[in-house]
């Protein structure tokens, strides 16, 4: 062994990595032997020292700072309910099944696992899914005050901890005042924060606090304050589903019925939603203090009112299978046999007597942030912005309730209607300048023709924002945001008086990275290459097409087709399929990807951009959506052209 | 370094403020010393900090658990330690007089005159595993590099720091 091996060595070993016996063996011999390198040894551990004890510098605390930047310039968050990007898979297709079949299961296991009074429904006295959504819709707008109490038991939060007790309180008055108190009555084994919370509501200001959630037993309390809040924020929201669950179950692909009882003396259905959909029920979890954590797929089954919707007992029993026990072990969570629920909330008591005034004071604090939304008289707007709003009566049949402008001098009006629960939130500027449409709605939202002649451009409903259309008009640019149902917004929409005109080529034109991005309808596509543009036969249920590009590059023109929910974006997210003329798949960029047959055709799939790509025909196809797994691809995929 | 409770990190993934604030308030040193060794500058290393933090809030989604959260966040640290020092045209190397600490000035001066004594790329695995204690494999995947470039590295970085302080003259 000579020096410089010896170095190396001696210096891996300074910084704790292992070396072989063989290695240690022969750099102790040689060591004995050679000063030269215990001279190194000694040198490096001075170095260590004076590395390590003097070129630390002081370090500011830059948490406020931070916390500040974030919450302004990146993405809402605060009780904003998210879901984690790339979902474990799901049962796409089975959705498609009868509700009878998924009715008869829901009964046999319903029968025996819900605990209460229970009775086993008589034959065809079920309601059908799209009864309890229609439902559910139909009773937001009339909703206008409403009190309950819950209580709260949940399983596991950690091993000392086994079951906690805890009382919730809401208060709700039309259209945007509540509260929500979460009291902990848990007695903890050794001196802990309890998981107190309080959400205070009261039109343009938001008030949440609570203890943060920390790793030790004893935790700061946060409070987050917003002022000037836009009417309807989803980034300083009310959790108006504890209420009713109008966006947990108001999409009825996606809920399947279990049966009918009664809870608290009162006739009910219950339903069942896997645990991402049903985020809306646990506002709590995102306000504060400790919770155990759930499995996406974990089901959620609620209970509800058959005469007003109300919840009235949402329990989660926990997913079955291999992915969800990695999972749990991962959180070094018990076994947890799926049908025990580990998460209970049952209503106390529930009416609708409306609360005092009082009940939303929201608290002195010293610390706001300001959402820029100033509340103004409507006759005031035109001085304020420049220009005399589009401002209805009513919109959607929900009345007149606030108008907001801009704290800065962004020339834009904002109004909002609202009825119990309902929202339509109509925005316009007279000076839109963007290269999409105005309002939160991308170059992608679909074209949608409104009675009466005029054009608009629609979104799905998402975690961040309600159901949305852009209005491109003469002289102006409106957009409106809502929890109604498509038709109902589509029908607001056409009774404006503006007519919407199609997306100029500003927007419908893109230059990026030397290729030409044109939206254009499917027959414009169509007929630009060289090759069928078929659609898929199969998509999950409520997806439909929302545009077309045509992407013009120098060796050839592709196409580009998005796909999405027609009602709400619960986790799928846009489905893309580009098609372009090629004889061989692009070269590999991903370590993971993996071969597939795509029916008569091989493919290549790359879980990380949940992509898969085929050639058939001498057309490439790539297929991708982040919350479908490479099975639900794959089926999507042989629909394409197939039996056609 | 402790990587944070799996929890907390899932809470942040999600979106939860006040999750991502205790994650903040875990890491703000590690990422402050870094971006301050990095660029040499103490604004500097307050607008890299908060750049970071900013980053990763944005990308947390995209963190798969492949490496360990610190690693992932120096990575970030770096790439903007990197970005920043471009945009103000000072990615070549330089030396600024060292202010704000209570040591010794005369060992700080040295250590800092020996620092600038080897390259960016000996520098850089030096810090990560001498000042904030990161394992080869972890500052292989800041880096970017194979654990073997790490170990050779980490050698030359001592053998020429101990050089430009003359660590060693007992020895010579």
């Amino acid at each position: 062994m000579n020096h410089e091996q010896a170095e190396r060595l001696l210096s891996a070993r300074i910084d704790g990595e292992r070396l072989s016996s063989r290695q240690t063996v022969a750099l102790e011999h040689h060591l004995a032997s050679c000063a030269q390198c215990r001279a190194f040894e000694r040198g490096a551990y001075r170095l260590r020292e004076a590395a390590r004890f003097e070129v630390a510098p002081a370090v500011p605390d830059l948490v406020d700072e931070i916390m500040a930047t974030i919450g302004t310039a990146a993405k809402p968050a605060g009780l904003r309910v998210v879901r984690p990007t790339r979902l474990p898979p799901r049962r796409l297709l089975p959705r498609l099944a009868p509700i009878g079949a998924a009715l008869l299961v829901g009964v046999l296991i319903g029968s025996l696992i819900v605990g209460g009074p229970w009775h086993r429904p008589e034959n065809g006295s079920a309601l059908a899914a799209a009864e309890v959504a229609d439902g559910i819709s139909a009773a937001a707008a009339h909703l206008d005050a409403y009190q309950a109490t819950f209580r709260i038991v949940e399983a596991d939060l950690s091993p000392d901890v086994p079951e906690r007790d805890l009382t919730m309180r809401v208060w709700f008055h039309a259209p945007e005042r509540f509260r929500l108190d979460v009291v902990d009555h848990t007695e903890y084994p050794a001196p802990t924060t309890p998981t107190d919370l309080r959400l205070v509501v009261d039109g343009s200001r938001w008030y949440a606090s609570g203890p943060a959630a920390c790793p030790t037993a004893e935790c700061p309390q946060r409070e987050s304050v917003v002022r000037n809040r836009l009417p309807f924020s989803t980034d300083a929201p009310i959790p108006t589903d504890l209420v009713l669950p109008i966006s947990t179950l108001a999409d009825a692909d996606r809920l399947t019925v279990l049966g009918q009882g009664t809870v608290l003396g009162r006739p009910a259905v219950q339903v069942e939603v896997p645990f991402e959909r049903a985020r809306p029920l646990f506002p709590f979890v995102e306000i504060g203090g400790d919770w155990r954590p759930f499995f996406a797929n974990d089901r959620v089954r609620i209970w509800l009112d058959e005469r007003n919707w109300f919840p009235l007992k949402w329990a989660v029993y926990p997913a079955t299978g291999a992915e969800r026990d990695a999972w749990a072990l991962r959180f070094g969570l018990p076994d947890e046999p799926s049908l025990r629920p580990v998460f209970t909330v049952t209503a106390l008591d529930v009416s609708t007597r409306t609360p005092s005034p009082g009940v939303f004071r929201i608290p002195a604090s010293a610390m706001s942030r300001d959402q820029g939304a100033r509340s103004v008289g409507l006759s005031e707007v035109a001085r304020d912005v420049g220009f005399e709003p589009v401002a209805p009566r009513t919109v959607g049949g929900l009345d007149r309730y606030r108008v907001v402008v801009p704290t800065d001098d962004t020339a834009r009006s904002l109004i909002a209607y609202a009825d119990g629960l309902a929202f339509v939130n109509l925005g316009e500027t007279r000076t839109w300048a963007g290269t999409a449409p105005f309002g939160p709605i991308g170059v992608q939202a679909e074209e949608v023709p409104l009675a009466g002649g005029g054009i608009g451009y629609y979104e799905p409903s998402t975690d961040l924002h309600g159901r949305r259309l852009s209005i491109h008009a003469a002289g102006t640019d409106l957009y409106l945001e809502s929890n109604l149902p498509r038709p109902a917004l589509l029908a607001a929409a056409a009774a404006l008086p503006v007519r919407g005109l199609p997306m100029p080529d500003a927007w419908r034109v893109h230059e990026v990275a030397g290729a030409t991005i044109e939206r254009v309808s499917l027959e414009a596509a169509r007929s630009a290459v060289p090759f069928p543009v078929q659609l898929p036969r199969t998509l999950p249920a409520g997806f439909g097409l929302a545009s077309v590009e045509l992407v013009e590059a120098g060796y050839g023109n592709g196409v580009t087709l998005y796909f999405r929910d027609r009602d709400a974006d619960a986790g799928i997210g846009t489905i893309r399929m580009h098609l372009e003329p090629a004889q061989a798949l692009p070269p590999a960029t991903s370590a993971s990807q993996s071969a597939v047959d795509v029916g008569d055709a091989h493919g290549r799939y790359t879980p990380d951009r949940s992509e898969l790509e085929w050639i058939r025909s001498g057309v490439y196809h790539s297929l991708d959506a982040p919350g479908l797994d490479l099975s639900e691809l794959v089926s999507i995929a042989r629909s394409i052209g197939a039996g056609v | 370094m402790h990587d944070p409770d799996p929890r907390t990190l899932l809470r942040a993934r999600e979106g939860d403020l006040g999750a991502f604030e205790d994650l903040v308030r875990q890491f703000q040193g590690d990422v402050w010393r870094f971006a301050y060794h990095f660029t040499r500058d103490r604004a500097l290393a307050d607008d890299v900090t908060q750049e970071t933090f900013l980053r990763s809030f944005r990308f947390l989604s995209t963190f798969r658990g492949d490496s360990k959260f610190s690693s992932w966040l120096f990575r970030i640290a770096r790439n903007c330690a990197m970005d920043q020092m471009r945009a103000r045209n000072m990615y070549a190397e330089r030396v600024t007089p060292i202010a704000g600490s209570a040591v010794d000035p005369q060992a700080r001066v040295e250590l800092h005159a020996a620092l600038d004594a080897v390259s960016a790329e000996h520098r850089e695995p030096f810090l990560l595993v001498e000042v904030f204690g990161l394992s080869y494999q972890e500052a292989a995947d800041v880096l970017g590099v194979r654990v073997g470039t790490i170990k050779s590295r980490m050698h030359r970085a001592r053998r020429a720091m101990m050089d430009a302080l003359a660590l060693e003259e007992e020895a010579r």
